[in-house]
């Protein structure tokens, strides 16, 4: 049941109205969290593991329900919404996991392919089930991602960084508004990490798209990011704009007590970031 | 403060429980022993009357080979149509029996339900019922193997399917997938290998089963050598046990090599490996320039490497055989549907079980089979140990020791355990002692492969720690390996009750003692109230062996 109609051009795209979680384990993973986010922003989501970055993330796509609060994605109360509407809004939001939900038995196309199937109708099993037509788009993304010459190549033959690519290429399968990255680069060395994370947002920029990202590295949301969340026992207690923000700031929300003493400067911090 | 340090292991809530266990073991194998009346004096004796049994059969004579070989097929066709039947149910069921999968826990505690109850029944007590049902005949073999067999397909395609990674399965949920739609394309795939492993893995079984069920008068080779014995006949009926058991140990090696090309990671990259051989790195090749082919083309069908080549084979010459089965079997489908309804009316006769007619007969049967399982299990433990050891790889150094247990255990283990009951039982006479000896020896054979598993998979690393503090070998294999070991050892223990339980409950229709006798009687004179009775005894026994198991294990996996 959704209060409002599921609009595509809806802004701001995301709404997060004093939401909480808690875990039937009793975890209070979220708590009382406010968030606006307009069509076509980079936001970075930070904070130390077990601040609930991964559970927010989960809310907007509906795979988690808050306890209370609401939760409005394109117009649509996905925080109540049924089964039904929860898939037409999942059918237009991408999200990118920490270790790529890749089936490792399965071609890297099939695996591109299985991201068309909130489009399609029955349940699938195998390359030749999907329509000659989403084969051809699933080659276009896995070339835009640069591994189309493995296409027939099982999953689990590929290297990490490749991995998060067909995973990738799996979300634009959805031509997604928004894509949700859950630390998407953390389980990758520090080259495909940057390779990763530079993929996803020259495509995020190509397509207009509204990107949330959870990361551990700091240095690296500070490099691209158009708005910096951070996020302590799942409370918000950083909001700002990448622009001017201080390392110190951002240190904070990690709580962490600067070993050497020295300061940081206000130089390190990158200051190039254009707000649409 | 008091410094009491503790010199002898605390009686946790744990350690209580293991040795409650022991005892309890300890205990019925004792009664089990002075209930059925076992002697070693008696133990002996029946070996050498095994012995000159066997000294009878020889030489084989092969003067019924057309007989035995057309017999010998049907076995086959039996085994083939009986595994296609559990397969085709179990499939569906599975998905029932799958924490991940399943709609609700009504369908999931059905689905469960179902698949415990036709594994609780053994398949010769299935067909023994069908063939009162449908005749003398394959047919009754062919329902009573796929019945019986979904206990354990369904079993283990449900746990394929629930040992799935979860984490592709929300990746397409979260791309607007529907429920069956994320199931099939990202739990089914990674589940579909473990199933066709099972599918092969249950033929093999059911290749053996077939071979006795003739016993019963449903079809196959069984049929055959129950005659012979019967008219003393023991040169032919040695020919056609040694036909059957060849076919079988061909059955288990060709199985074996299919299963471990579905399952074993065969490379899955094209890039040709150092020391393959010359037709491997030309295949390798190949498969590279057809994946090269295939992107360069954007080919939008997957290429026919030599994998996916063999896969489509496999599945003609599956189709092919089951075409012929079909064809050739002696089974009357369509006028055996006049007998469904005889069929019904036994199954309406089954409930409500009659207990009072046979009660004496029951608990003693019962007794029997009970007292059969413990003792077969303890005896088969002690010659299990010392073969598991010889067999072992890390343990016995020397290659041609462990290669030549193994290799022996092979064989042996290719003889289904009812022919060695029947055989026993020809030449020690009727009662308990026979069947038992035959259950000890099978499970040995089959213990000392999970025993030799087992040790082989023991962490090497203490092992050198102990032997680096000067430990004697004996020390060593005391020290470490049976620490590591004993979970999986008591685990096995218990999976080889359990497993004995259900033989033992159809000994009896060979004349091995236990239930199975009173239950082959009362379905001969259409005591079909008495014959539920039973079969619902057995269930319970089963189940309740099945529940203690679970526990014991739960009890082991804690910490403390």
């Amino acid at each position: 049941m959704s209060l409002n109609r599921f609009n595509q051009q809806a802004d701001p795209i995301v709404r997060l109205s004093d939401i909480s979680k808690r875990f039937p384990n009793g975890t209070l993973a979220l708590d009382q969290v406010n968030l606006e986010i307009p069509r076509g922003q980079l936001l970075c989501l930070i904070g130390l593991s077990g601040s609930g970055k991964s559970t927010l993330l989960r809310h907007v796509n509906g795979l988690h329900k808050p306890t209370s609060g609401s939760v409005d994605v394109m117009g649509m109360r996905v925080s109540d919404a049924s089964n039904k509407d929860l898939r037409e809004v999942r059918r237009h939001v991408g999200f990118v996991f920490q270790q790529f939900g890749l089936i490792n038995r399965a071609t890297c196309l099939e695996n591109v392919l299985s991201g068309s199937l909130g489009r399609l109708n029955w349940p699938r099993f195998g390359v030749r089930s999907y329509p000659k037509q989403l084969r051809r788009l699933a080659f276009d993304h896995l070339d835009r991602v640069g591994l189309a010459d493995q296409a027939y190549q099982r999953a689990d033959t590929l290297s990490g960084g490749q991995m998060q690519r067909v995973a990738i290429a799996r979300s634009l399968m959805q031509e997604p508004q928004m894509l949700l990255a859950d630390e998407p680069v953390a389980s990758l060395d520090p080259e495909s990490s940057g390779q990763v994370l530079e993929l996803l947002l020259k495509i995020a920029k190509e397509e207009n798209m509204t990107v949330i990202c959870t990361l551990h590295q700091v240095e690296l949301a500070m490099g691209w990011a158009h708005r910096i969340v951070g996020l302590r026992s799942g409370k918000v207690v950083l909001d700002r704009s990448a622009i001017g923000l201080d390392q110190r700031d951002v240190m904070d929300v990690y709580q962490r007590v600067d070993v050497t003493g020295a300061p940081t400067s206000g130089e390190d911090v990158p200051t190039s970031i254009s707000n649409s | 403060m008091v410094d009491q340090r503790r010199l002898s292991p605390p009686f946790t809530a744990r350690n209580v429980k293991l040795l409650i266990v022991f005892v309890g073991y300890i205990c019925a194998t004792v009664w089990s022993w002075l209930y059925i009346h076992m002697s070693f004096g008696g133990l002996f004796g029946g070996i050498s009357d095994v012995l000159n049994l066997l000294a009878r059969m020889l030489p084989p004579d092969f003067y019924q080979l057309s007989g035995i070989i057309s017999a010998t097929i049907e076995t086959l066709w039996m085994a083939l149509l009986g595994t296609t039947i559990a397969v085709l149910i179990s499939f569906p069921l599975s998905f029932g029996a799958a924490k991940n999968t399943t709609p609700n826990a009504f369908v999931f505690a059905l689905c469960r339900g179902i698949i415990t109850l036709t594994r609780a029944i053994p398949d010769l007590i299935f067909a023994a019922i069908f063939v009162r049902a449908f005749g003398i005949g394959p047919l009754a073999g062919i329902l009573a193997l796929g019945l019986h067999s979904i206990g354990m397909i369904g079993k283990m395609f449900a746990d394929a399917l629930e040992n799935a990674d979860a984490m592709p399965r929300e990746a397409s949920e979260s791309t607007g997938a529907s429920k069956w739609q994320a199931i099939f394309s990202s739990i089914l795939p990674q589940a579909t290998p473990t199933m066709i492993g099972t599918a092969l893995y249950r033929l093999d079984i059911n290749v053996r089963a077939s071979a006795v069920l003739g016993l019963v008068g449903a079809g196959g080779i069984g049929f055959i050598i129950q005659s012979a014995l019967r008219s003393l006949d023991y040169p032919s009926a040695l020919a056609a046990v040694s036909v059957i058991f060849i076919v079988i140990l061909a059955i288990e090696f060709f199985s074996s090599r299919v299963r471990a090309s579905i399952l074993g990671e065969r490379s899955a990259s094209v890039v040709v490996v150092r020391g393959q051989s010359d037709r491997a790195v030309r295949r390798t090749r190949k498969d590279r320039t057809l994946l090269v082919d295939a992107v360069t083309m954007r080919s939008l069908v997957p290429p026919m490497t030599s994998d996916r080549k063999s896969r489509i084979i496999s599945v003609w010459v599956y189709v092919i055989m089951l075409a012929v089965a079909l064809g050739t079997i002696n089974m009357p489908i369509f006028s055996s549907f006049a007998y469904f309804d005889d069929a019904w009316r036994i199954v309406t006769q089954l409930v409500p079980p009659d207990f009072s007619t046979a009660r004496s007969e029951l608990i003693t049967g019962m007794s029997e089979s009970i007292a059969i399982a413990f003792i077969s299990t303890t005896l088969g433990l002690f010659i299990a140990i010392p073969l598991g050891l010889l067999s072992s790889r890390n343990i016995v150094v020397r290659k041609v020791v462990f290669v030549g247990t193994r290799s022996m255990l092979v064989v042996l283990r290719g003889i289904p355990e009812l022919i060695i009951a029947v055989l026993f039982v020809s030449a020690m006479g009727l009662g308990p002692v026979p069947g038992t000896l035959a259950l000890t020896l099978v499970t040995a054979f089959f213990m000392s492969k999970l025993i030799a598993d087992t040790f082989e998979e023991v962490d090497p690393s203490p092992r050198e720690a102990i032997f680096a503090t000067g430990a004697t070998r004996i020390q060593e294999l005391f020290g470490s390996v049976l620490p590591q070991a004993m979970p999986a050892l008591v685990s096995q223990i218990l999976y080889m009750l359990d497993v004995n339980l259900r033989s033992s409950t159809v000994l009896g229709i060979v004349g091995g003692g236990g239930i199975g006798f009173l239950l082959l009687g009362s379905i001969r004179v259409f005591e079909f109230g008495t014959t539920g009775a039973v079969v619902l005894s057995i269930f319970v026994v089963v189940y309740a062996i099945e529940l203690i198991g679970s526990w014991v294990r739960g009890v082991l996996e804690k910490a403390n």
